[in-house]
């Protein structure tokens, strides 16, 4: 069996995780993800995110050690532990995890629980450690508990502290707050958040929600049906997307068609630079977000609204223009529009992002 | 694929190959007797018995797969889903029929409803001097007597998925405006197919392999007749080609049902356990519901005990009690624990591994051990027996043999139980506990074994149970003297000695009583 192991024998040291075109397959021929490439630096916290189905949940159980791996290299701390070769079992891996529905041992008290991977230490040891765990997690004299007779989110932080105890090479946080509702989550985000920095803990999050993904992550991979689509950060991910899926998927976004000539756009709104370096005629669309879209009311103008929709912070307005195009805009809380009104569009983007026509999901 | 990843495979998918093994060569003994037998053999068994003995099993077992059903669904329900005055006495009464093997129920009741029984005295007051009621030695009487002792294993299977539900389904169902009558059939009892369908196959097996019931009401099923085939003419060939048959229609109904809970598998959702809201009915309705719990549990149950410990306080019963009889007890004893404990012991792995890792050969490893229970009780005796002789002949009459043709013959009783119990233990558990830094082994003994401690519990329980109670491969196997109290109780009942019987019979029932409380007192929820 050839293996491309010789030439690739450098690791930056500095990756806690690495993939390496990593494609995984519950049966041949149905590969569940492919190609996938990215790392990890130590103490950075990382997100999956993707739709349902995308291989999220996959890779975190490639990186894991459940999932075998039928091609491509997967390390950990400059290790090889999955190839097509090779699977190093999970208990030598030293990864902490933390399932969707945090798999407490029931027959367990929340000090056994914690203590759980913690044989090898003398008792006082073990004790001392659970202790400072639950101090960490705020959840001091749960000790003698059971995790049913705990909440959702006391829950979650136990199966944290377990997973952190041992001080994991990295952390793998499956959906963690999906079972909790909205406020909770918030919070937890933020709780969350704090002590994973505390702790410098390099951690692999998978979520199919992007406000969390921006919330928690210093760099974010954005998967669709097994492929990577952009590996960035948070910021560069909503300004300047890689695709029209992940221009779609973080963010609202409307894409309205154009055509090059002379190096500029021209569109419906107004004309835009070509930053993609296109031959004149070649057809593009242009992503707008409604953050980008400014409204005016004006008389005799030819968009108009079609319908508000009140945010809290902001109201999200469906605009049609001429054309039949629609798009949105983000106006302040207290701009108030009827439907029907006739507004002027302004686009006030500071960046242009293209793509080409055929590869648009419109 | 030559990895570290299969670090697991080896010893315990060896033990369960063994035990595989085992367990199905006794089957191969009788299907080589059986096809190497003369075609006119066949022929002959083909064109006069057959019709008449495959007919007979078959609607027994229908009938009575019917009965329970309806008895077992209906008290399981009742109980998990309506409040009742007493549930706790009624969810322990309605399990105490486990404890009354088939021969007991059916010679009490060839008294009850015989000839000059108080049944027919009672009929003929109202019917006049010369009616008669249904014969106990008949289709009827069988139905009715296997049908009153084995109906707790659906109810306790139903009892426990019912207890173990995901109370959200059903209030979905509500939600979207379905009747609660529509949501029971429509929700409710789907969710519990797979438990119904382990406790109705049990049960058919139960019947299908029956030899003290349908011997004593003279009823011809093909075990009966393999049974008189080897004692009455000591002809072994006929015998197996009889028993060939009873073993493709059990194997046949076996692939069937194993193939319908292999569709509906579910894995117990970690989150907080909500207990399903009960109904409560006014008085009427609940005066109803405890006659119909108190007719089940009277005719099951009360009714022979009572009668039992009536003939055992006469004079000639108390007689018999003496050293001999407690040698009896001591003999029943020893041959069920030992045969629970091993029977358990092999059959974990089997459950195991045909659980988590559902190749077609673990699976086939777990099929294997049911189809041990589909060799009615004479021939694995029998089979089990020619295998010592050939390769161990230093164990020819010992008791050994005997608990190896019991831990075949039973061992399907305690894997209903411990499927369930590993079907139930969620993946992400022992996943945990290998990102915890556990190898396997230690996974096994801290996480998994702990969590399935009460289905094992359970099936050590149900294989005792069963095994004190049995009868035809103690009747063949049993070293010279060694009597066990089922022995007893069958050679006197089929004599008509009623009163003489009844003392080993109601020691049996009594002894069977601790172990039913060790199973009601469980927490089911985790099993």
């Amino acid at each position: 069996m050839e293996t491309t192991l010789e030439g690739n024998l450098f690791t930056p040291a500095s990756s806690v995780l690495e993939l390496r075109t990593v494609s995984c397959a519950y049966e041949p021929g149905r590969p569940a993800v492919q190609g996938i490439s990215f790392s990890a630096r130590e103490g950075e916290i990382l997100c999956l995110l993707g739709p349902s189905g995308c291989g999220k949940t996959t890779i975190l159980r490639a990186i894991a050690g459940f999932e075998p791996v039928r091609s491509g290299q997967l390390f950990l701390s400059g290790q090889l532990v999955s190839s097509p070769d090779v699977t190093v079992p999970t208990e030598n891996r030293r990864v902490g995890m933390v399932f969707q529905e945090y798999a407490l041992f029931p027959h367990l008290r929340v000090q056994d629980n914690i203590a759980f991977g913690l044989r090898h230490l003398v008792r006082s040891e073990r004790a001392a450690r659970v202790q400072e765990m639950l101090r960490l997690i705020g959840l001091e004299g749960f000790e003698r508990r059971y995790p049913h007779e705990l909440s959702g989110g006391q829950q979650q932080r136990v199966a944290l502290a377990r997973a952190l105890v041992q001080h994991p090479v990295v952390l793998l946080l499956d959906e963690p707050f999906s079972n909790l509702d909205p406020d909770m989550a918030g919070r937890m985000r933020q709780e969350l958040h704090d002590l994973l920095r505390r702790t410098k803990t390099t951690t692999v999050l998978v979520t199919h929600d992007h406000d969390e993904a921006f919330a928690m992550a210093d760099r974010i991979a954005v998967l669709n049906q097994g492929r990577l689509e952009q590996f960035d950060t948070p910021e560069m991910t909503y300004h300047m997307p890689a695709t029209p899926f992940v221009a779609d998927f973080v963010g609202q976004a409307d894409f309205v068609p154009g055509t090059v000539s002379h190096g500029m756009v021209h569109t419906e709104l107004g004309e835009f630079p070509d930053t993609i370096e296109c031959k004149d005629g070649t057809a593009v669309v242009v992503m707008i977000r409604p953050d980008d879209i400014h409204l005016v009311p004006t008389k005799g103008a030819l968009a108009r609204v079609l319908s508000r929709q009140f945010r809290g912070s902001e109201n999200l307005y469906t605009v049609s223009l001429p054309s039949g195009q629609i798009v949105h805009s983000s106006q302040g809380s207290t701009s108030i529009y009827q439907a029907g009104t006739t507004v002027e569009v302004r686009v006030l983007a500071t960046h242009t992002v293209l793509f080409r026509r055929e590869d648009s999901t419109g | 694929m030559v990895t570290t990843r299969h670090q697991f495979a080896s010893p315990l998918q060896l033990l369960a190959l063994a035990s595989a093994g085992i367990i199905l060569l006794p089957l191969g003994y009788v299907t080589a007797q059986a096809l190497s037998a003369d075609p006119v053999v066949w022929q002959r068994l083909w064109t006069t018995r057959i019709p008449e003995l495959l007919f007979n099993t078959v609607s027994l077992a229908a009938s009575v797969a019917v009965v329970t059903l309806i008895l077992g669904v209906s008290t399981a329900w009742l109980i998990t889903r309506v409040e009742i005055p007493g549930r706790r006495l009624w969810e322990g009464a309605l399990v105490l029929p486990l404890a009354m093997p088939t021969y007991v129920l059916a010679y009490v009741y060839s008294y009850l409803l015989g000839f000059g029984g108080p049944a027919e005295y009672l009929w003929q007051l109202a019917a006049g001097p010369q009616a008669r009621i249904f014969s106990p030695h008949s289709f009827w009487g069988a139905t009715l007597v296997m049908a009153l002792d084995t109906f707790p294993f659906v109810y306790l299977l139903s009892r426990s998925a019912l207890l173990s539900m995901n109370v959200s389904f059903e209030e979905v169902a509500r939600a979207s405006g379905v009747s609660r009558m529509a949501t029971l059939w429509r929700v409710t009892l789907p969710l519990m197919r797979p438990s119904i369908a382990a406790g109705l196959a049990l049960v058919i097996l139960y019947v299908v392999s029956d030899f003290g019931a349908v011997s004593l009401l003279r009823y011809q099923t093909l075990t009966y007749a393999v049974f008189q085939q080897m004692t009455g003419r000591s002809d072994n060939t006929a015998a197996s080609i009889l028993s060939l048959l009873l073993v493709v229609i059990a194997l046949i109904f076996l692939i069937t049902e194993r193939w319908f809970r292999q569709r509906s598998r579910f894995y117990q959702t970690t989150g907080r356990y909500r207990a399903p809201e009960r109904h409560r009915y006014g008085r009427l309705g609940s005066f109803a519901v405890i006659s119909y719990l108190g007719l089940i549990v009277g005719a099951a149950f009360a009714l022979p005990t009572i009668l039992l410990i009536q003939w055992s306080l006469s004079a000639e019963a108390l007689a018999t009690i003496n050293n001999r009889f407690f040698g009896f007890v001591w003999n029943s004893a020893i041959l069920a624990a030992g045969a629970s404990t091993g029977g358990v012991l092999i059959g974990l792995p089997l459950a195991y591994l045909a659980c988590r890792r559902p190749t077609l050969l673990n699976l086939s490893c777990l099929q294997a051990a049911y189809a041990g229970y589909a060799l009615p009780g004479p021939v694995a005796a029998l089979a089990v027996l020619i295998l010592f002789t050939t390769i161990a002949p230093v164990f020819y009459g010992s008791v050994l043999i005997l608990i190896v043709a019991y831990v075949i013959h039973f061992l399907p009783a305690g894997l209903q139980s411990l499927e369930p119990a590993l079907q139930q233990l969620s993946p992400n558990l022992e996943e945990v506990s290998r990102t915890l830094g556990l190898g396997m082994r230690d996974t096994w003994r801290r996480v998994t074994l702990p969590l399935v401690r009460n289905g094992f519990v359970v099936a050590w329980v149900l294989m005792f149970l069963q095994t004190m109670k049995e009868l035809p491969a103690t009747l063949l196997l049993r070293p010279v003297g060694f009597d066990t109290l089922a022995i007893r109780v069958w050679m006197e009942a089929s004599e008509e000695y009623f009163q003489l019987a009844a003392p080993s019979a109601l020691l049996i029932v009594v002894l069977s009583l601790p172990a039913l409380a060790l199973l009601v007192s469980k927490d089911w929820r985790a099993a």
